[in-house]
């Protein structure tokens, strides 16, 4: 039965690779077939294939094993079935041992997101970077920023979020066996993940880490409680982002096309081992995949200057290609990995650089905008927070629904350098 | 007449490629002669370092294939240069340490697949020099494939690799008359020695080139990698 239903899966990973070279239409034909030497593929058309599926399928060797082999579905068959047979799992490749571990072990029990108390509206903020007012309105799309107030920092709105989505669940701090936190604005030391341990008043032996990946941190750090979890080191898991940006992005400071996009915000996120007793309404996590795209390691670069100021280094035109680019081409392959279309998403939990970009995602995604929840819009570039902000909103919004009727989330979110990740979760 | 140092010589399907580098009253210039007929030549007898004595045509190609020349003669070798003296003319030519200025241009990701490509009336040329920071080359199903780092710490990712010699080295290296385990050894040689074989070398470096526009896209490839190989390397795996 086993078998059967892995044949298919490849059957339908080799056809759906194959057809985004050749073309929607084209036909799988004769296995044996030589794809190069008939003219139904190029080389370069054969390597994006094998390519493809290696990304797919997650067995990176393909293209080293299909070497001195013709060029051919038949082929392609043989080094899969091969690579499973080679496996120490006995009869899943590593990948796929490793997936069907860590698939579903982990439930998202509850979220909670918050924001910078002030609510400024663009205009405010162009003013205040000496920019012409409408700008960021205009050019960008943000119509207003979540600033945070003078009592607010990382720590406070990590806090706030993580307390709630504790009491969402019913679930004490003692329980937790991990905080991980992510920021890409907090640099201090006690780190955050310490100074969230102390203020939630976790128990001793409950772990504290922090996670980098500035926009991408949300997913590095989902991703690694679903490994805690799946290794049976951890059974609950927050897991907080938490980004203030008004305090480091400041006028005079660096330029206002810049840093006027960026708003203060924060996420949490309960995550707990699946067991019998799985609550309405709860999602499990699916698969998580990462990777970097050195080639637009150029479009953005931070770094302190020796004056005290920072030295920023934005091309935002560039970057926006990047973001565009390489959103679609992780959100095409969440479908590809999971088997689950984009138009069934309850929606896409998604980095949002600037509201513009996301509009022009969705239509290049075939997608309604409003599958996107409206984070950048209101509140800014949230930083490692805008994937949560948008997470929590549309966990929230499938609350509303009969647990049937709700749909799988994808994730998907980019970090300088350019790191990408991606994912999705599914109903439990 | 032209005096060509010939520094490039790549394979296009069952045809070769050829770039030369000519000087110019202002500096060196990268010029790509081809026939009357096609683009590349069935048959070049000629080396990297030749200096070869020929007679183009004072025409442009379209964009990016600016560096093309009608060779309305054979030609004819008079001498040739040694590989650190070819390195020190290609560093006079195009050269560049940004993805951005290797063509003058954007460079596009492919969404479904690997690799780079420009849009053909973006790119300025279609061939320019860099010195790489770091180069790994792979076997990906048959096919010899390149990624590296430029000096501004960009990655170019999944580049096809015509340079003939180096296709040359590796069909050697698969030989039949090689022996057994010839693909692992072969990959063990490109994960280990070729590294510190290429990049110790002093005077290494690398040419970027552009395919022909297909279906609006001229896609990035390795043209030229330098040092060249040598045949006893083989008797090293």
């Amino acid at each position: 039965m086993a078998s059967t239903k892995d044949a298919t899966h490849w059957r339908r990973l080799v056809e759906e690779c194959f057809r985004r070279e050749a073309g929607a239409e084209a036909p799988v034909s004769d296995p044996a077939q030589d794809l190069i030497e008939t003219g139904v593929l190029d080389s370069m058309g054969w390597v994006n294939f094998v390519r493809a599926l290696e990304s797919a399928s997650g067995l990176s060797e393909l293209g080293a094993r299909l070497t001195e082999r013709t060029p051919s579905f038949e082929s392609i068959f043989q080094v899969f079935s091969e690579a499973k047979a080679d496996s120490p799992s006995a009869g899943a490749t590593l990948a796929e041992a490793g997936r069907a571990a860590t698939r579903a072990c982990a439930i998202l029990r509850s979220s909670c997101a918050v924001v910078g108390s002030r609510t400024i509206p663009s205009d405010e903020i162009d003013r205040a970077f000496g920019m012409p007012e409408g700008k960021l309105r205009l050019r960008a799309g943000i119509e207003s920023l979540a600033y945070a107030t003078e009592s607010e920092n990382e720590l406070t709105l990590g806090v706030r979020a993580a307390q709630q989505a504790l009491q969402a669940a019913a679930c004490g701090a003692q329980e937790l066996d991990w905080i991980i936190a992510t920021s890409e604005t907090h640099r201090n030391y006690p780190s955050l993940s310490a100074q969230l341990h102390s203020q939630l008043l976790a128990r001793e032996t409950c772990g504290a880490l922090d996670v980098g990946g500035a926009c991408l941190g949300l997913l590095n750090g989902l991703a690694m409680a679903q490994g805690f979890i799946a290794s049976g080191q951890a059974h609950t898991i927050a897991v907080i982002t938490s980004d203030v940006h008004s305090r480091i992005f400041k006028p005079g400071r660096v330029r206002g096309e810049f840093g006027g996009l960026f708003g203060d915000g924060a996420s949490a996120f309960l995550l707990r081992a699946k067991n019998d007793s799985t609550p309405q309404h709860a999602y499990a996590l699916g698969e998580f995949f990462f990777g970097c795209a050195g080639q637009y390691a150029g479009a953005i670069r931070v770094s302190d200057a020796p004056n005290g100021t920072l030295d920023v280094h934005f091309d935002g035109e560039a970057l926006s290609r990047a973001a565009i680019t390489r959103m679609e081409k992780v959100i095409l392959d969440v479908e590809l990995r999971s088997g689950l279309r984009r138009s069934s998403a309850q929606g896409l939990a998604t980095h949002q650089p600037n509201p513009r970009l996301v509009t022009l995602l969705a239509k290049q995604l075939g997608l309604a905008a409003d599958k996107f929840p409206s984070v950048a819009r209101i509140f800014g570039n949230l930083g490692s927070s805008t994937c949560g902000v948008a997470l929590d909103a549309i966990l929230q919004s499938a609350r509303s629904l009969y647990a049937s009727r709700s749909g799988p989330i994808f994730l998907a979110s980019l970090g300088p350098g350019l790191l990408f990740g991606g994912g999705w979760l599914i109903p439990a | 007449m032209t005096k060509l140092l010939i520094t490039e010589i790549t394979r296009m399907g069952p045809a070769f490629c050829v770039i030369g580098l000519q000087r110019e009253r202002n500096g060196i210039r990268s010029v790509r002669p081809v026939t009357a007929t096609a683009n590349s030549w069935m048959h070049f007898a000629y080396h990297r370092g030749d200096v070869l004595e020929c007679d183009l045509a004072p025409f442009s190609g379209s964009r990016p294939h600016v560096e093309d020349r009608a060779s309305t003669r054979g030609f004819r070798k008079e001498s040739a240069v040694p590989e650190p003296e070819v390195v020190t003319y290609l560093r006079k030519a195009e050269i560049a340490g940004s993805l951005e200025d290797l063509f003058g241009c954007v460079l596009h990701e492919n969404k479904t697949g690997s690799g780079l490509f420009a849009k053909p009336p973006d790119a300025k040329r279609s061939v320019c020099g860099t010195v790489t920071q770091n180069l790994r080359l792979e076997l990906c199903a048959n096919v010899l494939r390149a990624t590296l780092a430029l000096p501004s710490g960009e990655v170019l990712r999944d580049l096809p690799v015509v340079d003939r010699d180096w296709r040359d080295f590796i069909k050697a290296a698969l030989a039949i008359s090689r022996g057994a385990n010839r693909l692992a050894r072969l990959e063990r040689f490109l994960d280990s020695q070729f590294q510190c074989k290429v990049l110790s070398c002093p005077h290494h470096f690398i040419r970027l080139g552009l395919t022909r526009p297909y279906h609006d896209r001229c896609w990035l490839m390795l043209d030229t990698l330098i040092p060249l190989p040598k045949d006893d390397w083989l008797e090293e795996f």
